[in-house]
């Protein structure tokens, strides 16, 4: 190891002063710069609460009536007409716009006062209500998109439409990677019930900023990151002289050329060889304490699991990535909703607490910023038959609760509010955008200087929209 | 002019401003060379169109300075302090000065400047470059010395006349080694064989140049590796894109383009067929086939969608691909508003618009749905005229008509449908305002902007006459487009940079005359694509060595300049297909349904598992040929790219792309270093070089198949090092060995006597396929 590091040194060292214009020296920079350099380089004078973020994406829609938006009047109006002054002709989807009846589907889960904020949370959620000191709800989110993939595409990337960045390649391209040996962005896949609504690679990828900013996918089956392992027959020790070969020669190219890519390359392969051990260890969990996977519960140990994810999210955290994408998908809910919620909330609801709780024991909390989102909210009618027990909710995006946890912002809150449908906003409405530019601002930037030109426009997370939501900072 | 410069401040100058101008005047452009288009109209366009623009609805004070009566209205010429537009930028009253601090935009003291010494030079207005006719421009006179050919031709001489004053002199020519290496992988994607390289190196008669130029734009694998830059633009894939993005079949469609190119179909008919074949007179089945350009965006069948939703969608993304394609024009702008740039109205937007608005085509849709065509394949379509001429000798009756009549059956079941543009019913086109599906506006009929020639009064008012349009010699964008692209294609970058966007707020081109020139030519030559090409390569400047001297280093970094050939990357698919031909591996058969090579397992199931029957076994990879094709032939799903081709760049398909990254990362060092198909690459190509006597000599000729040269002392040494390294690591662990050489693929694994120094030759060839040189076209 001591030696690989020597070797390493005098690597750079050679590559540096050799390509000795500082044409090397700023690709090697930007390749390895650290936070500091780059946060205040890039954004002076901001002041960021949150260095990073992990950000838990529940996809295909949770319904905030079951879990966050309590209507107990609702009760009452059991199987009653939705009325025509709160639904006000907004579109439907096509597949319950032909629906003779939207009957009032009341949730059939309690809720309950908790914690000191007094967080009214359903009992599908006994964990997070736990922690709901340290969290921030926002019960009047909105969105534009009535599908899932341009629902899902705008939350991640400010737009319904393919091909613009995600939040992750934003933040990447905008804060620079705190962590040599580790990618600044990574995306994690979980999912319940079979799945449910896909996901695309657009969600963590990069849109027109250089490709390095997109999300690597820390996988849960095979290697955790795509090609990490040697082949068969070759152990590390080959590996390490194979790659002193491929250095030495490329050495003499970029000698004869002058190339300053050559010089990166070789710095890349490098990295390379790092991730091998770095990564693996990352996704070891061996050296992690009882009482800490005890705190995620049972599924920690089923690599790939929702629970896995999360304390996979804080080892990376901990080690300097800068946005981890969690998606834990099979939230769509269109019938049998009782039922299948309660799944989903099993393999969630505990280790999304452990993962504030866990991050609050080690001082991380104050610097991380977590989200807790999905795509749009879900219908007080009943998609399909109502019945005392039964009932499934299309999709809606003109309400939704979301929370955020961590780096400035206002823990114990609970912001905005819908009518007693939960069908519309009637306080405090946070589009999407609004979003994005909040938690830009807990970073330390400005969502309208995050620019990338292209196409002969200078375009941004939150496109030409946004404002920062005061109220919910710290 | 010096003395003017240093003149007393005028009324109403602010005296802070003086003294900074005072400063930055020296060295700066004298007052007549501020010329408009290039110096001024990019200022007002970033900073001041946005409220004094094209967008009616966000202009201010009624101020268009866009256009020349607005600039005119507010300079008078020669007179700064006279003039309203000088005043307000320069004002102390924050009210009055502009731009306002709420529009983000600021003017720096030099911007000022250039603007006071555009209205002092006589404040002359131009239209914006990309917007006037092409004219082609007279060839400047030589001016570097012709020695060693460093002028063969007019881009030499235009490259050279815009470095005279630079002192930067062109490169000497590459070698041939490395040349040739070069214009193969240019012109075919592929590296030349060794003996190749060795015919002309050993016989080197004058014109052997362009003789292997000739053969190389002959060659079927000419279109395999052009078609990939267009399959880019047309976003073209093998699945509908939306949510579970279910596969589709449109590869006849790529296939077509595959034969446009190697047939050299001028780009005129390239573009008429693709955009409007089904409209020509007496449009034959190819002519149809080829609109297809325009059904490969991504469809949604997702549940619940709303159908004329998205059918706009599509007419949009149609629209934009247009735009982006041959015209360079950022169009999709102007769906929610008048261009706040370029001279695009909202309403002429939705001009363009009712073009496309008649193709009898559902708004929600998942894999193939009408309009479909169904095309044999020239192998099928053979067969079929095979089965008729036998049926034709046979007498009525014969019972051997039937089983001829079986095989037809059979042959047509196979003919695959594919999707194609029709033209319905008319529908109404209505300016749909803020781009809303449903929020219809003002009806509008097609027709296309007025900043442009009109549509010629003898075209039919449809798609054949918009892309008719695009193609008339006074439309100042399509050729410009279309050659800045073709010359990115060789040198890495456009002459103008944003090949998306030759708009106003787009890069200006750095050779302004050679892209008129080749504009030209290209118009005069019958739009004959490869007899551009081929000036290109022949081009002393693209021949030049790619060395980076110096004086290049200091002069000239990024190459602008064009005084040495760029090194660059290869692409996704070129390095893969490399790997595949070096080691023999590579299946050669143009066209045909997509395949899928090696994947690690798992990748689709993880993130679009389950949902869509169409995948619900997950990626099965191919066994046999279908592993070793070309990647232009890979199954592309859109919303899971292959992953080695992600990883090199590839876009994801989803919508139009002009221009790929070139990056350089860790996760593209891990796929060379462990994805199955560079290993057995590695392994096949050591089983090729086996038969040479010795180790040195087996490393040398693998070297050779990759690198197209012979390795130097040093670097055989290294790699003769490593190799008795690896052999004596093997001998150790021969189980390790015989792993590696197992790899468990679908080529047969030979057992060779001495596993050892065959793992260690596969080691090797692993080592030199990593190299930075082999990614690289130099």
């Amino acid at each position: 190891m001591l030696n690989q590091h020597a070797n390493r040194r005098m690597f750079l060292g050679r590559s540096v002063s050799s390509v000795g214009t500082g044409l090397g020296t700023a690709a090697l920079a930007d390749l390895f710069a650290g936070d500091a350099v780059s946060d205040v380089r890039r954004f002076p004078g901001a002041l960021p609460r949150a260095k990073r973020v992990i950000y838990l994406c529940q996809s295909g829609a949770p319904s905030q009536l079951d879990l966050f938006d309590e209507k107990p009047e609702l009760g009452r109006r059991f199987g009653q007409e939705l009325p025509d002054s709160i639904r006000r002709g907004q579109r439907l989807t096509t597949m319950t716009s032909a629906q003779k009846r939207f009957p009032v589907a009341p949730s059939v889960f309690r809720f309950r006062r908790h914690g000191r904020s007094g967080a009214r949370v359903s009992e599908l959620l006994p964990y997070t209500a736990g922690v709901c000191d340290e969290l921030c709800f926002v019960r009047s989110m909105f969105t534009e998109a009535i599908n899932h993939d341009p629902a899902i595409t705008l939350l991640q990337t400010g737009t319904q439409q393919a091909g613009r960045p995600s939040f992750g390649a934003w933040l990447s391209y905008g804060l620079g990677s705190q962590n040599e040996a580790l990618p600044g962005f990574v995306a994690l896949t979980s999912w319940s019930l079979g799945g449910g609504q896909p996901l695309y690679d657009r969600l963590w990828g990069n849109g027109f900023l250089p490709t390095r900013h997109q999300g690597v996918r820390f996988r849960g089956v095979g290697d955790p990151v795509l090609f990490l392992s040697n082949p068969a027959g070759i152990d590390r020790r080959l590996r390490r002289q194979l790659l002193d070969d491929v250095a030495e020669l490329n050495r003499l190219k970029l000698d004869r050329f002058g190339d300053p890519e050559i010089a990166t390359r070789m710095a890349q392969y490098e990295l390379a060889f790092r991730m091998q051990t770095s990564v693996p260890e990352l996704a070891d969990f061996s050296d992690e304490p009882r009482h800490v996977l005890d705190l995620y519960g049972p599924e920690v140990s089923r690599r790939g699991s929702y629970a896995a994810n999360c304390l996979l999210a804080r080892r990376l955290s901990e080690r300097g990535v800068r946005f981890v994408q969690l998606f834990h998908r099979g939230w769509d809910q269109h019938n049998n909703l009782p039922r299948d919620i309660r799944s989903l909330c099993r393999a969630t609801d505990q280790p999304s607490a452990a993962l504030i709780s866990d991050l609050k024991q080690r001082g991380l909390l104050d610097e991380t910023l977590v989200v807790w989102a999905g795509e749009f909210g879900r219908t007080v009618y009943s998609q399909g038959e109502l019945t005392s027990s039964n009932y499934g909710r299309d999709h809606h995006p003109r309400c939704f609760t979301i929370w955020m946890a961590g780096g400035g912002i206002r823990a114990g809150l609970t912001y905005g509010r819908t009518d007693d449908f939960s069908y519309n906003v009637v306080e405090n409405a946070v589009h999407v955008h609004d979003l994005n530019a909040t938690l830009l601002h807990c970073l330390g930037i400005d969502h309208r200087r995050l620019t990338f030109k292209y196409q002969g426009r200078h375009h941004r997370l939150t496109d030409v929209h946004g404002r920062v939501v005061k109220p919910l900072l710290a | 002019m010096a003395s003017r410069r240093r003149g007393p401040a005028r009324p109403g100058w602010p005296a802070v401003a003086m003294v900074v101008l005072s400063v930055l005047m020296i060295g700066t452009a004298d007052a007549a060379e501020v010329d408009f288009d290039r110096e001024i109209r990019p200022l007002l366009a970033e900073n001041c169109f946005q409220c004094h623009g094209g967008d009616a609805t966000a202009r201010q004070a009624d101020l268009r300075l866009d256009q020349q009566a607005g600039v005119v209205a507010n300079v008078t010429a020669g007179r700064p302090a006279r003039s309203r537009l000088f005043a307000r930028i320069t004002s102390n009253d924050p009210e009055r000065r502009m731009p306002p601090p709420k529009s983000g935009h600021t003017l720096s003291a030099k911007q000022i400047e250039t603007i006071r010494l555009w209205i002092v030079g006589g404040a002359g207005w131009s239209e914006h470059w990309a917007f006037r006719p092409v004219v082609r421009p007279e060839v400047p006179a030589p001016t570097e010395a012709n020695k060693e050919g460093v002028i063969r031709n007019p881009i030499d001489q235009f490259v050279i006349a815009r470095r005279a004053d630079r002192g930067l002199p062109s490169s000497q020519p590459s070698g041939p080694e490395r040349l040739i290496r070069r214009v193969t992988l240019d012109l075919t994607g592929l590296p030349p064989r060794p003996a190749e390289v060795e015919a002309v190196v050993t016989d080197f008669h004058p014109g052997w140049y362009e003789r292997l130029v000739d053969r190389l734009l002959a060659s079927p694998r000419l279109g395999e590796h052009l078609a990939r830059h267009w399959l880019d633009l047309a976003r073209y894939a093998d699945t509908d894109g939306y949510q579970d993005d279910e596969p589709r079949v449109m590869w006849r469609w790529r296939d077509w383009v595959i034969e446009a190119i190697n047939h050299n179909k001028p780009f005129d008919e390239f573009t008429i067929e693709q955009l409007a074949g089904d409209l020509l007179p007496g449009a034959r089945a190819e002519q149809i086939l080829a609109t297809g350009f325009n059904r490969n965006n991504r469809t949604n069948g997702e549940g619940g969608s709303i159908a004329e939703e998205f059918r706009v969608e599509y007419i949009v993304d149609r629209l934009d691909t247009l735009a982006t394609t041959w015209m360079g024009l950022t169009l999709s702008c102007a769906r929610c508003h008048d261009h706040k740039y370029d001279p695009i109205s909202q309403r002429e937007f939705f001009r363009l618009f009712a073009f496309f608005n008649n193709v009898p085509e559902k708004g929600t849709y998942r894999r193939n749905s009408p309009p479909l065509l169904k095309v044999p394949t020239r192998a099928t379509a053979a067969e079929l005229s095979e089965i008729e001429r036998e049926e034709s000798r046979l007498p009525p009756g014969d019972s051997r008509r039937k089983s001829l009549e079986a095989r037809r059956k059979k042959l047509l079941a196979q003919v695959p449908s594919t999707m194609v543009l029709s033209e319905g019913p008319p529908r109404e086109t209505f300016l749909l305002i803020r781009g809303r599906y449903d929020q219809r506006g003002e009806k509008v009929t097609a027709g296309v902007p007025r900043a442009f020639p009109d549509l010629a009064a003898n075209q039919p008012r449809n798609r054949l006459g918009l892309a008719r349009w695009l193609v008339d010699r006074r439309h100042p964008l399509t050729s410009r487009v279309a050659v800045n692209r073709l010359w990115q294609q060789f040198f890495g970058r456009g002459l103008v940079e944003t090949p998306e966007d030759f708009g106003v707020q787009g890069s200006r081109p750095s050779h302004p005359l050679l892209l008129d020139w080749l504009a030209a030519e290209f118009q005069a030559n019958g739009w004959d694509v490869k007899r551009l090409l081929r000036v290109i390569v022949c081009s002393h400047t693209y021949r030049q060595s790619s060395r980076l001297r110096s004086i290049d280093r200091r002069l000239d970094p990024d190459n602008r300049w064009l005084a040495r050939s760029p090194r660059l990357r290869l692409s996704a698919e070129m390095i893969r297909d490399q790997a595949l031909w070096v080691s023999g591996l590579l299946v050669e058969e143009v066209g045909g349904a997509s395949v899928k090579p090696y994947q690690p397992a798992g990748l689709w199931k993880e993130i679009a598992g389950g949902a869509s029957g169409a995948y619900r076994e997950g990626y099965r990879a191919d066994r046999g040929s279908g592993l070793y094709r070309r990647s232009l032939y890979t199954f592309w799903r859109r919303t899971i790219p292959p992953p080695t081709m992600a990883t090199f760049d590839a876009p994801s398909r989803e919508n139009c792309t002009v221009r790929r990254g070139r990056t350089n990362t860790p996760l593209q060092a891990l796929a060379l270093m462990n994805d199955t198909i560079f290993v057995e690459a590695a392994r096949q190509l050591a089983v090729s070089v086996a038969d040479r006597a010795g180790g040195n000599r087996q490393i040398e000729r693998a070297f050779r198949l990759v690198l197209g040269r012979r390795p130097r002392t040093a670097e055989l040494a290294i790699l003769v090092r490593g190799f008795r390294r690896s052999q004596a690591s093997f001998r150790s662990r021969p189980e390790a060995a015989r792993r590696l050489l197992a790899l468990e693929k679908f080529t047969p694994a030979a057992d060779p006597s001495n596993v050892a120094s065959r793992a260690a030759l596969l080691a090797a060839c692993h080592v030199i396929l990593n190299l930075d040189e082999a990614v690289t076209r130099e």
